[in-house]
């Protein structure tokens, strides 16, 4: 058994060997690597992490939000910078939950960036904020918008857009303020359908309405969940068709609310309000593709941008900026509330004088307060305890002629809502 | 042999274990992630003892995940007790899939295991008041041994390198034990084995229900390690089945030290390249996609056979004789797949 | 009642499409004994060619076909020239591994060409429909249908009535002796794959009408073509036809009267039962089937 015996400690050298080299690299890594968080640096850029899918299923509007947080940064370093310092936004690619853990762990321990940005999908949020807010950091989201992000009693997490509940509370008072009365039924009347794709974003859209509706007084709703990646949805449009709704609210993405509506024009399905909850519905794509088809849509989300100049100051300039630097207008409105929230965390830090720690950012962030129609999205800005931005609310809007208008509030409205069945 | 090969282990596990004195709490993070893996390719890796390819691992992951999780939120149950739990269900669901694995050979195997997992998957979502639906579930924050949270990584870091421990151990007991060689003859030739009055069939669904359970603590350590638990990620084709797969072909399947080698390998460059490629998307994975087609064609038995090649030659060139393999008899044509 | 027949004719209308889309896959495993995993991304592709030469052009995705089939039995060539015969003498799941990774290589490459959003063709028949007996059928879906079967009895017609066909069947049938008696085995091999792939890429064109490309589609596919392909029998190609078509109506009435979120679930469940229970599909032939023989 000598070859076994020569082997055996040909191995265990070999083996030895490996293990010294990947514990020095490590060592070395880590000496490097760990001493780099310094808290309150007086000088040199304000650094912020910023988290955002841009690979992955959720690149499209990932990197549309990293886009509005991106020119935000870049507007007020041409400004001169807070307090003198310019902004860094350190950005990291996070195409799924485990990504979002371990980027929010590097930024968090490993380069000390105290404060961080992101993300616009719920389940990345949730995940990456975890991080932050277990590790003393402070996690400001400016788009996702599912309600547990601030529910989990948290101190150091805080959303300047609005949640999945403002949703459904607009979609609501919608149908209450605008639909029922066209109609001329009471809410208890009015029948709604909830069409919603089955992943986390409409899930969660479909829950806030549900309980919403019921303490409205909507009693008739009911819910048809389907697959966002069917290439047939037959089987939801016909179901659609035999519940004849007054109001169908939809959540969709982009391929499957072009195939609903497809599929409903080519079973002749019209129904009075058909509201789309941002998503696909809003997408520029949905109004190309479609043509006539998208008119008379509904859609509850964002500020998109065919809306009340004066309700927005800062829209306009926003715009420009887009456009110089990406060369084309922007896919939806997240990157616009994304920049409206990244200045929202830039004027908090102005008030901390270009401090990122989480005492002194949740000082001013509680303190902050602005009225609405004074930001670029229109929305104020006032945090309640949990680190909600309650002023942040969508608004309406309607497919009119292939543009996306803004129809309710009064306020930010640009024309009128019209009934679909009125329209024709 | 078999001595020399346990130092060798004890020694590794010790240096291992002093790891975190050495680094800081992102690479510890990374630390947890190989190890997490190298556990799930060496769970997985038991079940292709007997020569079952199971692309459908993810069910059991997912099983593990979400048993501990329910568990937890609606019955305040202990998650270690949790954890066990989720060994059990995970288990259960090897037993289910064992069916299939008896009455197909090959890639149909492949094929119902994929199947498998989906239904599980879509089950999950549309279950919405029992699993939280696609939202999912959060595991809340209650740092403590007691209930497996901690705010660091080194608690976690050493559960899943216990976990791993304990994974690796079961493969090399089952490797050198004589019903392990009987497994992994089954996984050669089936038919052969039987002839020589082997119960095969009891054997593959014992290491398919073993491969499973351990695959299932697994999902319940990644349930506490990162609070979220969701169909999309818990049951990911991609990340739970596929990547396990992945790195046991391209560490060698079948054997002990290729699921090693392979998960070592693959998880720090997938990792990184999803660091260095920010911007590009697609471009890591894609990178991902043709190493496995390069290791798969120009080394079908895996790392460890072109290791084993390598020695061989070396071994020649010393003048010593020539050893016969019997590992990596998997990844080697059989007769009746050629044509 | 109404409601039945509609969801039929928009489940068989599906089942076109799934048809349309498992038939290459079929004569890649009955002839050159490859499980390619694969397939529903060279469907992607298909899609995207038509979508940028229509996008690009503005060509007419049934015109685009001249184009794009010739282009996918080349590349279909090239595959089985590059990553398959290298791998022939491998064990099957070794050819499984490979396509997948191939599988991965597409997927990403058109995700970093191209980017994740959704490409839509629009033309102008893209929601036409005419109605028969108050049943809306639509048009794009209907050519596809009416596209698949055709497919089908071309292929029949070449396996069947053909030289090359026979040729084709009698390697799979038997390779070995194929080999023995003189048969350039690897020539053949080209003509099958290029078919198979360019099978997949007129599926992805035909669909483009009324589907979206995405880099995510194929993968999706693939698991359906398989499911279709083992319940209508490994070989058949007619087994290809009538299991897409049954396999659509399944999950469309799933959908309709179960649930719109389950109908997927249902399938994979059919999918594991039929395979349980009669591995050898509807239509199952020889060829093949020893692969999936009871134990």
């Amino acid at each position: 058994m000598t070859t076994s015996k020569i082997s055996g400690f040909a191995r265990r050298h070999r083996t030895m060997s490996v293990a010294t080299v990947l514990a020095a690299t490590m060592v070395l890594t880590g000496c490097s690597g760990g001493g780099g968080a310094e808290v309150g640096e007086e000088s040199g850029p304000i650094r912020i992490a910023a988290l955002y899918p841009t690979s992955g299923s959720l690149a499209l509007l990932g990197e549309e939000s990293w886009r509005g947080a991106n020119i935000a940064a870049q507007r007020i370093n041409e400004a001169g910078g807070i307090n003198g310092r310019e902004v860094e936004l350190v950005q990291a690619d996070v195409p799924d939950v485990n990504g979002a853990t371990s980027e929010a762990r590097r930024l968090l321990d490993g380069e000390g960036l105290e404060l961080a940005i992101g993300t616009y999908s719920s389940s990345l949020a949730l995940a990456a904020s975890e991080v932050y807010a277990r590790g003393g950091g402070t996690y400001a989201e400016l788009g996702a918008i599912s309600e547990e992000y601030n529910d989990r009693g948290y101190e150091n997490v805080w959303r300047t857009n609005p949640s999945a509940g403002s949703f459904a509370e607009v979609q609501i008072e919608f149908i209450s303020e605008f639909v029922a009365p066209e109609l001329g039924i009471g809410l208890d009347e009015v029948e709604v359908l909830l069409v919603h794709e089955d992943s986390s974003y409409g899930s969660s859209v479909a829950r806030s309405v549900e309980t919403l509706a019921a303490e409205a007084g909507i009693t008739n709703i009911e819910y048809a969940p389907y697959n966002a990646k069917s290439t047939d949805l037959s089987s939801t449009v016909l179901g659609m068709e035999q519940a004849d709704p007054d109001v169908v609210i939809a959540v969709s993405y982009a391929s499957d609310a072009i195939l609903l509506a497809r599929q409903m024009e080519e079973n002749g399905v019209v129904v009075p309000a058909f509201i789309g909850t941002g998503g696909g519905h809003t997408l520029s794509s949905f109004g190309e593709t479609l043509g006539a088809a998208a008119d008379y849509v509904f859609n509850v989300d964002f500020t998109q941008y065919a809306v009340n100049p004066d309700a927005t100051p800062g829209l306009e300039e926003f715009l420009t900026m887009y456009e110089e630097e990406y060369g084309e207008g922007p896919a939806s409105g997240h990157s616009l509330a994304n920049f409206m929230g990244a200045n929202v965390v830039f004027d908090i830090l102005e008030q901390t004088g270009g401090d990122t720690s989480a005492e002194a950012f949740g000082e001013a962030a509680a303190a902050y307060k602005a009225e609405e129609g004074t930001t670029a999205t229109g929305w104020g800005v006032d945090f309640n305890d949990a680190g909600q931005n309650t002023l942040a609310a969508p608004y309406v809007m309607q497919w009119r002629d292939g543009t996306l208008e803004t129809v309710y509030p009064e306020l930010v409205a640009t024309i009128e809502p019209q009934l679909a069945t009125e329209g024709q | 042999m078999k001595r020399s090969y346990l130092i060798i282990g004890v020694v590794v596990l010790a240096l291992l274990a002093f790891l975190p004195l050495i680094i800081g709490q992102y690479l510890l993070n990374n630390a947890v992630l190989i190890v997490m893996f190298v556990g799930i390719t060496v769970a997985w890796n038991i079940a292709a003892f007997g020569g079952a390819l199971s692309l459908g691992h993810a069910a059991f992951f997912g099983l593990g995940s979400y048993t501990m999780a329910i568990l937890l939120l609606d019955f305040g149950v202990n998650p270690w007790i949790g954890m066990l739990a989720g060994m059990v269900v995970a288990a259960g669901g090897g037993l289910l899939l064992s069916i299939p694995l008896l009455r197909l050979r090959g890639p149909f195997f492949t094929l119902a295991s994929i199947a498998f997992a989906e239904v599980i998957r879509l089950v999950a979502v549309y279950a919405r008041d029992f699993t939280g639906g696609s939202e999912g579930l959060t595991i809340p924050y209650a740092p403590g041994w007691l209930n497996m949270s901690f705010s660091d990584r080194e608690p976690y870091y050493y559960i899943v390198l216990g976990l791993t421990a304990i994974a690796v151990l079961v493969s090399v007991w089952i490797y050198y034990s004589r019903v392990g060689y009987q497994l992994r003859a089954s996984g050669s030739d089936d038919e052969a084995t039987r002839a020589l009055g082997v119960n095969t069939a009891v054997l593959k669904v014992v290491a398919l229900v073993i491969s499973a359970a351990l695959t299932g603590a697994f999902g319940a350590f990644a349930a506490q390690y990162f609070f979220i638990v969701d169909p999309e990620t818990n049951f990911s084709l991609n990340l739970y089945s596929i990547q396990p797969a992945l790195n046991g072909i391209i560490g060698g399947a079948g054997t002990v030290l290729g699921p090693i080698l392979g998960a070592v390998l693959m998880t720090p460059i997938g990792e990184y390249m999803r660091g260095a490629f920010a911007g590009q998307q697609g471009l890591n994975f894609m990178i991902y996609g043709v190493v496995l087609v390069g290791v798969v064609m120009l080394m079908p038995g895996g790392l460890v056979s072109g290791i084993e090649k390598l020695r061989a030659r070396f071994r020649r060139k010393r003048g010593a004789g020539r050893r016969t393999d019997t590992t990596a008899a998997l990844n080697e044509s059989r007769t009746e797949d050629r044509l | 009642m109404e409601l039945l027949i509609q969801t039929l004719v928009a489940g068989v209308l599906l089942g076109g499409v799934y048809a349309l889309v498992s038939v290459g896959l079929n004569l890649l495993f009955g002839v050159v004994r490859v499980i390619n995993f694969a397939h529903g991304e060279f469907v992607m592709v298909g899609m995207y060619l038509a979508f940028w030469l229509w996008a690009g052009l503005g060509m007419d995705p049934y015109v685009s076909l001249l184009i794009v089939a010739p282009a996918m039995f080349l590349l279909g060539v090239i595959f089985q020239r590059g990553i398959i015969q290298p791998i022939q003498g491998t064990s099957a799941n070794m050819k499984i591994f490979v396509t997948v990774g191939i599988s991965i290589i597409l997927q990403n490459l058109a995700l970093f060409l191209w980017g994740g959003q959704y490409r839509t063709v629009s033309t102008s028949y893209s929601t036409s429909v005419f109605t028969l007996g108050g049943v809306t059928i639509s048009v794009g879906r209907l050519i596809a249908f009416i596209g698949a079967l055709v497919l089908v009895a071309a292929l029949f017609y070449i396996m069947n009535r053909t030289m090359t066909g026979t040729v084709l069947r009698a390697i799979a049938e038997d390779g070995p002796t194929a080999v023995l008696v003189g048969i350039p085995v690897k020539k053949f091999y080209f003509v099958a794959t290029g078919i198979s792939v360019m099978l997949a890429g007129v599926a992805g064109v035909m669909l483009t009408p009324f589907t979206s490309a995405s880099p995510t589609f194929g993968f999706h596919m693939t698991l359906i073509a398989f499911i279709v392909v083992v319940i209508g029998g490994m070989g058949s190609m007619v087994g290809s036809l009538v299991g897409g078509v049954l396999l659509g109506a399944i999950e469309t009435l799933a959908g309709t009267y179960i649930s719109p979120a389950l109908q997927q679930a249902v399938l994979f469940a059919i999918f594991i039962i039929v395979v349980l229970v009669r591995p050898q599909g509807l239509f199952g032939k020889g060829a093949g089937t020893e692969e999936v023989g009871l134990k």
